[in-house]
């Protein structure tokens, strides 16, 4: 990182924490990080967090998860954009459906997925996907729509068929805005992950560590899980941002 | 009408209703104690330790966390609350089967019956190694921390295993403790459906199916398990993470021991890990099934999965199992796995040291306008029942949140 600037906040939280730990003096209301330094330094280790595995095993598992989620999301999400964003019909029949389902938290869908998909791995995708697939879908129809009607135009008259418009023209225009898209989707399927790992038949992954500390009262063992899942997260996010520096900085010369 | 004139008339009319005697004016309100439900036992020492509510009653081993943490004493287990006599021995948690499993494969369910009484004999006769399993199974044998404090969970194991009774045989006495929940249960509003007006007899035939246990037992005195017929469908076993389950962990985590004495066993797949996912059951050399056995937080979760035939067998509360029996969920309670095993907390600040005293604290808190708060950890839970009951006994309204 170019400046240290980016580090001051939560440095000062980290500060501000401890010195509110020690003047309220309660450590369940505000636990002291001493309890919570040990499990992070010892991610590789299974002896801090009740037999659940190391933290190093539960985020691969999670992330696992959620890639397969989101994969799934994109490859359905991407191209029905596309079609909604080109075609006026496709997007009267589908955007009130659409409208209807978007609101809807993950979290309701566990008891549907859980007797649809039963037990394992498709359900917790299931939940993921419906977390990542929204803000795909919209920012790939936005994307579409936001092409300008000039570059269109022109690329017809000079005689491009339809899928050549699609390849030239509409997806290297909209790839910015789909990537947005995914960028978000994956940071919101990433949320999903302790709704998705709240379904029973699974003993392993960071949101069912979050919540079997829960079923014991262990608040160390759940700030440290939400460590690791804010620390993934924003890693993650540094790679779809450096994508959007490397791939689509055109933009920003764009007039 | 003018607005003052109404206010004017309706006072007019409530105080000729008053002479009348149509109305009367309220009675001193008698003593409350407000029952809040958590879901499960997880949040209620952070609760307690944030005084938010005053006592709560738990099953272990929470009930044990209280004083090794510091946040809390134990007033009393469940086994001795009033009316004197009516909760000792109370059933707790049972072993059912789906129906389907009973009627196609009653061999496969006999020798279910049969690794449970024998890993609950295990359990009596070593309390101290199942404990340590159980700390594992939990815990991986690490620290529970509440708050600055760290307590080993070998040693909170240990504490509460003894309060907690294990039997299995489905006694006269423990079939009425279950009746007595379904009466419980019904009062609540819980029971809407096929249980909601049965007699106590059509109950026990809907409930029960206790041929499976003394199947068990005759196999066992036999020394010789029936061999069942090999399942091609992985076989679903739901537990609840409660030191109340040992002997479902005793026997994956000791299968050896189990194989070589009785030729019976639920070995575990990756024998690794601290709670293993997958087994398999072998009976007399012979894999019969793969066995997936599914931790639930909670038992109306594990019914909800016996629903979809997701399980075919759980290890869950007698309370879930009654509703979800009423329900309409095709499960049968084959028998007991424990009695008793949950117990009453209350603050380090509070002056009661028994159920009287306990009374005392919740009138003076109820007079001065500022009700107890006691947890349970949900309603139609054994705690939540038997709580509501023994408060109401003793004279005290039981308020809502």
């Amino acid at each position: 990182m170019r400046s240290p600037v980016p580090l001051l906040l939560p440095v000062l939280l980290i500060v501000g924490w401890e010195v509110a730990a020690y003047i309220i003096d309660n450590p369940f209301i505000l636990p002291s990080l001493t309890t919570v330094i040990p499990i992070l330094l010892h991610p590789f280790s299974a002896e801090y967090t009740l037999g659940t595995g190391s933290l190093v095993d539960n985020a691969a598992i999670s992330l696992f998860r959620v890639a397969s989620g989101f994969a799934l999301a994109a490859v359905i999400a991407i191209p029905l954009g596309i079609g909604m964003g080109r075609s006026l019909f496709l997007n009267d029949f589908l955007d009130a459906t659409i409208e209807l389902l978007r609101p809807i938290p993950p979290l309701a869908w566990v008891p549907l997925a859980l007797a649809w998909f039963k037990i394992g791995f498709v359900s917790i995708v299931f939940i993921i996907f419906i977390g990542a697939f929204f803000p795909i879908l919209l920012n790939t129809i936005d994307g579409v729509k936001s092409i300008k009607r000039t570059w269109v135009e022109v690329a017809g008259t000079l005689g491009a068929r339809e899928t050549q418009i699609l390849g030239k023209v509409i997806l290297p225009g909209a790839a910015p805005t789909i990537w947005t898209g995914l960028r978000v989707g994956f940071g919101i399927a990433w949320m999903c992950v302790v709704a998705a790992e709240w379904l029973p038949g699974i003993t392993r992954g960071l949101g069912y560590l979050i919540l079997y500390a829960y079923n014991f009262g262990q608040t160390n063992v759940i700030i440290a899980g939400m460590v690791v899942i804010g620390v993934i997260g924003i890693l993650i996010d540094q790679v779809f941002k450096a994508g959007e520096r490397r791939w689509f900085s055109w933009r920003s010369l764009e007039r | 009408m003018k607005i003052p004139s109404l206010i004017a008339l309706a006072g007019i009319v409530a105080v000729a209703l008053l002479i009348a005697g149509c109305t009367t004016p309220t009675p001193p309100a008698e003593s409350t104690v407000s029952l809040i439900q958590t879901r499960g036992t997880g949040p209620m020492p952070t609760l307690l330790g944030t005084d938010q509510i005053d006592a709560y009653i738990a099953w272990q081993p929470t009930v044990e966390v209280a004083p090794l943490a510091g946040i809390g004493r134990v007033l009393l287990y469940t086994g001795d609350l009033p009316p004197e006599g009516k909760w000792t021995n109370h059933p707790c948690c049972v072993l059912s089967a789906r129906q389907d499993i009973i009627a196609e494969n009653p061999d496969l369910v006999n020798a279910m019956a049969a690794l449970t009484i024998l890993s609950t004999e295990y359990v009596k006769e070593n309390p101290d190694e199942s404990a340590e399993i159980v700390a594992d199974w939990l815990a991986g044998k690490g620290n529970f921390t509440y708050g600055d404090v760290s307590v080993s969970s070998v040693d909170v194991l240990k504490q509460a295993f003894p309060t907690v009774k294990f039997v299995n045989e489905p006694t006269e006495a423990w079939i009425d403790g279950n009746i007595e929940f379904v009466h419980a249960l019904r009062e609540l509003g819980v029971l809407t459906g096929s249980l909601a007006n049965t007699t106590d007899e059509e109950t026990r035939a809907i409930l029960f199916d206790t041929d499976p246990y003394y199947q068990a037992q005759a196999m066992i005195e036999a020394g010789t398990i029936t061999t069942p017929k090999p399942v091609a469908k992985e076989i679903g076993i739901g537990y609840l993470n409660s030191d109340h389950h040992a002997a479902l962990f005793v026997v994956v985590k000791n299968w050896q021991y189990f194989n070589d004495n009785y030729g019976i066993a639920l070995k575990p797949v990756d024998g690794t890990q601290s709670r293993p996912e997958k087994a398999e059951l072998i009976v007399n050399g012979q894999k019969i099934a793969d066995v997936r056995l599914i931790p639930g937080d909670a038992g109306p979760q594990l019914m909800q999965l016996a629903s979809t035939e997701a399980i075919q067998f759980a290890y869950v509360g007698n309370p879930p199992a009654i509703a979800a029996v009423d329900k309409g969920t095709p499960i049968k309670i084959l028998l007991a796995i424990n009695t008793e095993g949950s117990g009453v907390v209350v603050s380090n600040e509070s002056p009661a040291t028994d159920w009287e005293s306990f009374v005392d604290w919740a009138e003076t808190r109820s007079a001065t306008g500022k009700p107890l708060v006691i947890a349970a950890p949900g309603k139609g839970s054994i705690q939540d029942v038997m709580i509501r009951y023994s408060l109401e006994w003793s004279g005290l309204s039981v308020s809502e949140g």
